[in-house]
């Protein structure tokens, strides 16, 4: 799949390690908040940017909590973006909310569950069905 | 304070809960329901509990559904609400005193009673400490939403709950 991804300054690391992984699982990489110092802020905006302009089917953003990419993210209309901690989150928010981010903090997570909480976000499909009118809802706001 | 809580029908029962414990702490609740576990769609809890912060008419908001996701997801689409995903303490923590963030939702399938109590606790005993960098970034994230007309707008999804009356959303 092609993804977007991207980081402040504290999610770095992580993000270096998400990206080595799962490019090896074959997944295509664009991630536009390299070289730069960035905040949570702008990175969760550019991320956003990409999945908007599809040049990216889902986003993924690190920053030290999740808390404030989710907060931005879900700012834009037709995002919708789950904090995600756990790998049963990341696979739900996919099937019932047909999410296309999630974020990721990297001093709550360790390396080893972002990259099975990574492959769970990638790796499920929309359930559609009566889910459809909670998503529309979503889409309708902001 | 004043706290204002929604859910949809996952956690009905975890919600109720919550309610009681708030109240039983001294704060007085404002329950935008749902209120039993029949089957409803979770952005009209969390755009109601939302408004009802960021209008003022409510200190703080507590929501929640089975991952959390989708009522948070809602809830932040409010002008003015800055809602927190969390599944600890210290991520609420985080939460309220660097974003002044003004709603915490947990997934009720996601985290057990004891730690969802203690990360309202948190989050409504941690104060917000400001900073020129702080207030930017607040600046900015309120400043994305721009849509009044769905602020108070409780018709604002009968176009989907009317087709969803005469049957054409899938049941399954």
């Amino acid at each position: 799949m092609k993804l977007a991804i991207g980081s402040d300054t504290k999610g770095f690391t992580l993000k270096e390690h998400l990206k080595r992984h799962l490019s090896n699982l074959g997944h295509e990489i664009v991630d536009e908040t390299t070289g730069k110092d960035l905040d949570f802020f702008d990175a969760a905006t550019q991320v956003v940017k990409v999945v908007k302009e599809k040049r990216a089917e889902r986003g993924i953003v690190i920053d030290e909590y999740g808390v404030g990419p989710f907060m931005v993210a879900n700012k834009y209309k037709y995002i919708v973006c789950a904090n995600a901690f756990d790998e049963h989150s990341a696979q739900m928010t996919i099937r019932h909310n047909n999410a296309n981010m999630i974020a990721i903090g990297s001093g709550i997570v360790g390396p080893r569950l972002a990259e099975k909480i990574c492959e769970a976000f990638l790796n499920t499909d929309y359930d559609g069905g009566r889910h459809q009118i909670r998503v529309d809802m979503l889409n309708k706001m902001c | 304070m004043k706290i204002s809580i929604g859910c949809d029908h996952i956690v009905t029962e975890i919600k109720d809960y919550i309610a009681s414990y708030l109240e039983k702490k001294g704060h007085e609740v404002i329950d935008h329901g749902t209120y039993d576990k029949q089957r409803t769609h979770y952005p009209i809890f969390g755009k109601r509990a939302g408004e009802k912060v960021a209008s003022g008419e409510a200190d703080l908001g507590v929501v929640l559904c089975g991952t959390g996701v989708g009522v948070t997801v809602s809830a932040n689409k409010v002008k003015g609400v800055r809602a927190a995903l969390v599944g600890d303490m210290e991520a609420a923590r985080y939460a309220k005193e660097n974003l002044n963030a003004n709603v915490i939702a947990v997934g009720g399938r996601i985290v057990g009673i004891g730690l969802i109590e203690n990360i309202i606790d948190v989050f409504l005993e941690t104060e917000y400490k400001p900073s020129k960098e702080k207030e930017e970034i607040i600046k900015k994230i309120d400043a994305l939403v721009t849509n009044e007309e769905q602020m108070n707008n409780d018709h604002y999804f009968d176009e989907f709950l009317e087709k969803w009356d005469r049957g054409e959303y899938p049941k399954q």
